[in-house]
């Protein structure tokens, strides 16, 4: 989309002009595509420990994500100040989360 | 072998099912076997085993990543290990 574009300029562009390699390329990327949605499907529900910048550690339970991937929206977020029912994560705020499966 | 940051699909998917070391902003270390690298925002899904313990995912976000470093192959095993954690159980088939 034009707003995940406009957002998220690390977006990794296909080789251009291979012809061949296209193909194959899109395979590739369609699979890893494919799991790593799976990764947010498995996520759902589930309390998962997110490190932010800055040293920040947060908990909570993850709800959804947007179609680009540039916002989760979770509950019960636990923040050093308190308990925030319902939130919105920043992808770009974080370095990495984690959960139990 | 360490993963550069403009690497392509192709690439990532010599990763799947690998142990790695993977270096994030910050010095943050983390180790796990490869699930996936996601094609859009480069981010890298591990998974770790701990002993008696459910396995753990690690998702490293792509902007963070500095490094990724192979430490041990693949093999059969933890391949299909990987799969059914994430496998489809309830999930409602589309097709006909």
């Amino acid at each position: 989309s034009t707003r995940f574009i406009a957002l998220c300029p690390t977006s990794i562009p296909a080789s251009a002009g291979e012809g061949v390699g296209l193909e194959e390329e899109q395979r590739c990327r369609s699979e890893l595509r494919e799991r790593f949605l799976r990764t947010l499907i498995k996520m759902t529900n589930k309390p998962v420990n997110f490190d932010m910048y800055e040293g920040v550690q947060v908990q909570a339970k993850f709800g959804a994500s947007d179609i680009d991937v540039l916002n989760f929206q979770v509950s019960e977020l636990q923040t050093p100040i308190g308990v925030q029912k319902e939130a919105l994560l920043r992808c770009q705020d974080m370095i990495s989360f984690s959960f139990d499966v | 072998k360490k993963m550069k940051k403009k690497s392509k699909p192709p690439e990532w998917s010599a990763y799947l099912s690998k142990l790695v070391n993977v270096s994030a902003h910050n010095n943050h270390q983390y180790k796990g076997w490869v699930f996936t690298v996601d094609p859009v925002s480069a981010s890298v899904v591990l998974v770790t085993f701990p002993e008696e313990n459910q396995p753990r995912v690690q998702v490293v976000l792509g902007h963070a990543v500095e490094s990724v470093e192979v430490v041990k192959d693949g093999n059969r095993g933890n391949t299909s290990r990987l799969a059914s954690i994430f496998s489809s159980h309830g999930a409602t088939d589309l097709s006909t």
